[in-house]
């Protein structure tokens, strides 16, 4: 099994017709992935890859069943575009979209909690559940980083996530599924809402997080090991333990986050509940190996 | 985007928020003219952006003329910015006022606490409960109930309620108009009629809104030196410290591990480069400010999908054919178009590595540090 996604998944790619969307369209379909509609505003009756193109996300699920959809729209249009996925009752929404503004992204963190659904993103490579299918850009090609196996992964960075995958791999490993939140302040599905899938998921047998400096999602991770809401073995690996600190501005980043959000907060916090966590990422292999 | 302290009180006065009486100097020469102009005592505030000015001597209040003079030329001279000369108020007490947003509920978040200044951070470790918080639907906005319910929460009186209510409710509409990521006044100074005055002014609007909100440029006050001005000229994000080892690295998630990893084995980092995103067709350009900075040694990291490796080699072949370094270049630059990039990075003598903390340790022994 897998999370969130597999082959047999119906997704929509919302910006389907532009320079990226049909590239990893194409890749996506070569993967395994079931795409089965794109939309382009008035681009209706084209077709990219064998993909039938509608003018909107209504059209589309008129004339198909989609169960989620992928967003190749620029930052701008990102509300707009998710708003419209969620309109149609889409409850799996992966948004690429990096730079959208803050005030949006507060409103779609808002939009996707009533709405009950999973926006994935902002800021993300996407998510892969590896050897099944895709939605987002994963250099899947490349046998030594994505492999598939028994480990799921949530990451909150890009360049980061194909690193830890490779010492992955060359421990003998591979992954169940790789969950990019995205690198932006407010992800709108955050480490812990992601972490009862994989504890529910049979296939997978341990979780690595690939965290980082600032805000409070891997203290929450902490949390629910806290309260058994997660069971099996977790292995965090966090940048930005000696990065110096971006000039800072006022006291309300403190405030809220008052005693967490540093890299010693977090290992603070997951070690007191059983977690592991990696100093250097050479070190998540052998780790690994420890606890599995 | 953060403003100054005088361009986020300039904002407060135009809103209806009142501020004390101030006027802007960049010379000594103009000392006169302002103190005249503001009368003393006054107080002389440093147009820096990081924090903690008082504790670092970047804000003084001054009660003579001959005080004012000495005092302003030695934080002129220290900061090489602009200074603040502004009236000094009488108070009663002071307060802490600050929205931004929450990342968990999706809202947007008014704090507000009586035990303002410099410790309000421990009072959120200490006594969290005297901060009082209040989540704002954006949608719906700040309601006047919300602020009233702040203000009587803090403990406040009648009038000092109103008045608050007041700043509050402009502190909010500046938020939503200029796509704030915070706005933050410490202290929010009550004065003995119980009308309330900013004294001091933190504004942060959101990066990703500046292509609508255009009113603030970035000037060169902005950056440490000029080597950051150009690269922020070239769009190519640049950080300048003082260690040994020049980072070019695509991915900030990457970067700080990279960061990490350098200071696990015991070197320095001698500026940072980000050329990742759009910035992997400019690693010719990218290059030559590195080689410019003069570090005593480039470590080249990347892991990319989109930005291709091959690309980004090219550029550092074709920086290397034409500029001939003289230091020690390290590259570990994988992903999409691995093979092709190290083909090219051969063919120049530079030998490429796979693994990261290989290439950090290599980077560090070249830099002649090291003590792992």
């Amino acid at each position: 099994m897998s999370i969130i996604i597999d082959s047999s998944t119906r997704v929509l790619i919302q910006g389907i017709t532009g320079k990226e969307g049909s590239f990893w369209a194409k890749h996506m379909k070569d993967y395994g992935t079931n795409v089965v509609v794109g939309v382009t505003p008035g681009k209706e009756a084209q077709e990219v890859d064998g993909v039938p193109v509608y003018h909107t996300v209504r059209r589309a699920v008129e004339h198909k069943q989609v169960d989620a959809s992928l967003l190749f729209v620029p930052p701008r249009f990102a509300k707009g575009a998710i708003y419209e996925a969620l309109d149609s009752g889409i409850k799996i929404i992966v948004v690429t979209a990096e730079g959208i503004p803050l005030h949006e992204m507060v409103q779609i963190r808002k939009a996707a909690l009533s709405e009950g659904a999973m926006v994935i993103g902002g800021n993300t490579t996407g998510i892969i559940s590896t050897g099944k299918a895709m939605m987002g850009f994963f250099p899947y090609w490349l046998e030594r980083v994505y492999k598939p196996g028994r480990i799921g992964l949530m990451t909150r960075s890009g360049s980061l996530t194909n690193e830890v995958t490779a010492e992955i791999v060359k421990a003998g490993f591979g992954s169940t599924s790789v969950i990019g939140v995205g690198g932006d302040p407010i992800p709108f599905t955050r480490f812990a809402e992601i972490l009862p899938l994989f504890e529910k998921d049979p296939d997978t047998d341990a979780v690595v997080m690939i965290g980082e400096i600032g805000g409070t999602m891997e203290e929450e991770v902490a949390e629910a090991i806290g309260n058994g809401v997660f069971t099996k073995p977790l292995i965090g690996f966090m940048g930005g333990r000696t990065a110096p600190k971006g000039q800072k501005m006022g006291h309300a980043g403190a405030i809220i986050t008052a005693g967490k959000g540093t890299v010693a907060d977090k290992v603070e916090a997951l070690t007191a509940v059983g977690a592991i966590v990696a100093d250097r990422p050479s070190m998540i292999g052998t780790l690994l190996k420890q606890v599995l | 985007m953060k403003l100054f302290e005088y361009q986020a009180k300039e904002l407060f006065k135009e809103q209806g928020i009142p501020v004390p009486a101030s006027t802007l100097i960049s010379s000594i020469s103009q000392l006169d003219n302002a103190l005249t102009e503001i009368g003393l005592p006054c107080v002389l505030k440093a147009q820096v952006l990081q924090g903690g000015r008082g504790k670092a001597g970047l804000v003084k209040f001054v009660a003579t003329k001959e005080e004012a003079s000495v005092e302003a030329e030695r934080i002129l001279k220290v900061t090489g910015k602009k200074l603040l000369v502004e009236g000094a108020v009488e108070f009663e007490k002071e307060m802490y006022m600050a929205i931004t947003i929450d990342p968990v509920s999706g809202s947007a978040l008014v704090m507000a606490c009586l035990d303002g200044g410099v410790e309000i951070e421990v009072t959120a470790r200490t006594t969290p409960e005297k901060i009082i918080k209040e989540k704002i639907d954006l949608a719906k906005g700040l309601m006047p109930f919300q602020a009233s319910n702040v203000m009587y929460s803090l403990g406040l009186n009648k009038d000092q309620t109103a008045s608050g209510s007041k700043v509050l409710l402009k502190l909010y509409e500046l938020f939503v108009k200029y796509d704030a990521e915070l706005v933050e006044i410490n202290p929010l100074m009550i004065l003995k009629d119980g009308t309330m005055i900013a004294a001091d002014g933190k504004f942060s609007i959101d990066d990703n809104s500046l292509f609508k909100q255009n009113r603030y440029s970035f000037t060169k006050d902005y950056y440490k030196n000029d080597f950051e001005y150009e690269a922020a000229q070239d769009g190519i994000p640049y950080i300048q410290f003082e260690g040994d080892i020049g980072l070019m690295v695509a991915g900030a998630g990457l970067a700080n591990v990279v960061y990490d990893l350098i200071s696990y084995y015991g070197g320095t980092v001698a500026n940072y480069l980000e050329f990742g995103g759009p910035n992997y067709h400019k690693a010719q350009k990218c290059m030559k400010m590195m080689l410019d900075s003069k570090p005593k040694c480039i470590l080249i990291a990347t892991f990319g999908t989109i930005a291709r490796a091959d690309i980004m080699a090219q550029g550092i072949v074709d920086a290397v054919k034409e500029l001939k370094p003289d230091i020690p270049i390290v590259a570990v630059i994988r992903g999409t178009g691995e093979e092709e990039a190290q083909e090219l990075l051969r063919s120049v003598g530079l030998n490429p590595l796979n693994d990261t903390e290989e290439a950090v340790k290599r980077a560090v022994e070249l830099a002649g540090g090291g003590s792992r």
